[in-house]
């Protein structure tokens, strides 16, 4: 067999893996275009005989989906913003230097990273109504997700700078910068792309959580797109070509960056979670 | 003053702010809430004390009744076989498919990447996609296999007590294949790949070449996997509160959701308190064997 026949074939076989894989999303997309009574059809059909375009509008209107995203943003920017604020300091430190309490922030880091939310929750619901932060639930939401995913943007971060060479920032305190200037005027541009990176990473882990926010905000106005998902899917629900347009409008967005950014996004998380 | 001030600028200070901030931030809002919570445990907390800074003390009272409890038991084996099957069905898959896309053809790791959709996706979209697909009367997935002939009858794969824990380990699976798939192509790309020439040479066949060289220079990335499996997947959440909320009848309910459960629907913040306890000491020997496993390279 030649070589590009052989090429072929891979490709093909790898294109209709993918095709298997990928094959929930496709149902999603699907249900969501179909009307009422195709979604229940026996056999299912795999193309949507009329599609129903006017399901996404309907659902928008009458789940409130504005509002809902709206608060979904609102939380991932806030805890974007006061995890790039606060991380990529941090970060900077634990690549520079290498001695035993580097080595110790990374451990105390790794082990921030690993407690699960559903976990957590429980005391971090309980001491924020004693500290009265309950009254504030969106905040109260963005701090728990940055003490939740701020380890894991240092690791990510941290490799970026590790790959700035120290010459260039030893150059520029010679030349006469301090260490404040040195790191905003040389290192922080040197290490721009890979803060965006991990910081778009963040935003979408943050755009989707669920658990404290479906803990902590009561109140129906304030409350992200995760919850309004988990209200809108009652036990015995039969609107399913509904909640899949719902589901569809809240992840392609996010699906939009990650096609844009993938080679990015696939080199950011493996140097973070291995090196 | 002027010293300090020239310091946090120009010298050692810089640092020691840059660092010392965040953790202030950490310790208090995930290192004090570690120590809260193991203080709770042996407190009594409902509605009513929740307030109230000083709450009676219980002892051991919320460890004791919670093993006396015969649900504890079932929920325990359900987080066993679901953290096993999990991490066992995304290992095995996610290797076959980085094995696969090892072998290289033009646009390999573009379609590699592309399945990591499944781990940017919010998890409780996955669980609404696999929680229609599992449907009992008109979920594809019975549809498929009955086509195939796998099965006779549908499954009622989130009502029924014998499948409700598999359909949720269905749907992680599937959540966690990419992620495996990706950190172990990484790891075989690091093989040099002039081992793989010398036992061609010495007359290795392909299934002796995979036994000998690439699963032994492998070890230390199968074991850091292996154990960022177990962190996920006892991290996960979102997928039993969209497929089967913990039920029926506990049949598919794990001890991190049950831990959520007592708090916040049963409101015995004591007993949840004292799940996360116990859980969160299984999540750190995970995060200890991970560090050891990529010890070497944690270091630079």
């Amino acid at each position: 067999m030649s070589e590009i026949a052989g090429n072929r074939l891979l490709l093909a076989l790898s294109v209709v893996m993918a095709a298997i894989y990928l094959f929930p999303l496709y149902w999603m997309y699907l249900t969501a275009l179909k009307s009422g009574s195709e979604m229940f059809a026996t056999p299912p059909t795999f193309w949507p005989s009329s599609a129903q375009w006017q399901t996404f509008t309907y659902v928008w209107e009458s789940r409130n989906m504005g509002r809902y995203l709206w608060n979904s943003t609102v939380i991932a920017f806030g805890a974007v913003a006061l995890i790039a604020f606060l991380g990529t300091g941090c970060a900077y430190v634990l690549a520079r230097y290498r001695n035993v309490w580097v080595d110790i922030g990374l451990f105390l880091i790794l082990m921030f990273q690993v407690l699960p939310a559903s976990l957590m929750i429980t005391p971090i619901f309980v001491g924020f109504s004693q500290v009265g932060l309950l009254e504030f639930p969106r905040f109260a939401v963005i701090l728990a997700i940055t003490a939740k995913s701020m380890p894991f943007f240092v690791v990510l971060v941290r490799a970026t700078f590790m790959a700035v060479p120290m010459e260039l920032e030893e150059a520029a305190l010679v030349d006469g910068n301090s260490r404040i200037g040195a790191f905003f005027n040389i290192v922080l541009p040197l290490a721009r792309n890979g803060i965006l990176v991990s910081a778009i990473l963040i935003f979408m882990q943050a755009f989707g959580e669920f658990v404290y926010s479906k803990s902590i905000i009561q109140d129906i106005q304030l409350q992200p797109a995760s919850v309004g998902l988990n209200s809108f899917m009652g036990p015995n629900t039969s609107e399913w070509n509904n909640i899949m347009a719902y589901a569809t409008m809240y992840v392609t967005p996010i699906l939009a960056i990650f096609v844009l950014l993938q080679r990015r996004i696939v080199s950011g998380l493996t140097s973070g979670a291995l090196k | 003053m002027k010293r300090v001030f020239s310091s946090v600028t120009d010298g050692r200070g810089f640092d020691l702010v840059l660092v010392g901030v965040p953790f202030t931030f950490l310790l208090a809002l995930a290192g004090l809430p570690l120590l809260y919570n193991i203080l709770m445990s042996f407190q009594e907390v409902d509605m009513f004390s929740l307030a109230s800074v000083i709450r009676p003390f219980v002892g051991f009272k919320n460890y004791v009744d919670l093993f006396t409890e015969p649900e504890t038991i079932s929920i325990l084996k359900n987080t066993v076989i679901f953290v096993v099957g999990s991490i066992a069905g995304q290992f095995l898959v996610g290797f076959s498919l980085a094995l696969f896309f090892w072998i290289n053809f033009p646009g390999a790791s573009w379609l590699r990447g592309l399945f990591l959709v499944s781990w940017v996706m919010p998890g409780l979209v996955v669980g609404a996609i696999w929680n229609w697909i599992l449907s009992g009367d008109f979920g594809v997935l019975n549809f498929l296999l009955q086509q195939t002939g796998l099965v006779g009858g549908n499954i009622f794969w989130r009502s029924d007590p014998n499948f409700s824990l598999w359909a949720v380990i269905l749907a992680n699976i599937w959540l966690g294949t990419s992620f495996n798939m990706i950190l172990l192509a990484t790891g075989l790309a690091a093989i040099p790949a002039d081992l793989y020439e010398a036992a061609e040479m010495d007359g290795a066949n392909a299934w002796q070449r995979f036994w000998t060289i690439t699963l032994p220079m492998m070890r230390s990335t199968i074991g850091a996997i292996i154990a960022l499996g177990l962190i996920f997947t006892l991290q996960q959440f979102d997928l039993f509160a969209a497929i089967t909320d913990g039920g029926p009848n506990n049949s598919s309910n794990v001890a991190q959701y049950w831990a959520w459960d007592l708090s916040f629907r049963q409101y015995d913040f004591g007993k949840g308190a004292t799940i996360s306890v116990i859980m969160t000491v299984f999540v750190m020997f995970a995060a200890t064997v991970y560090v050891r496993s990529t010890r070497h390279e944690v270091r630079g």
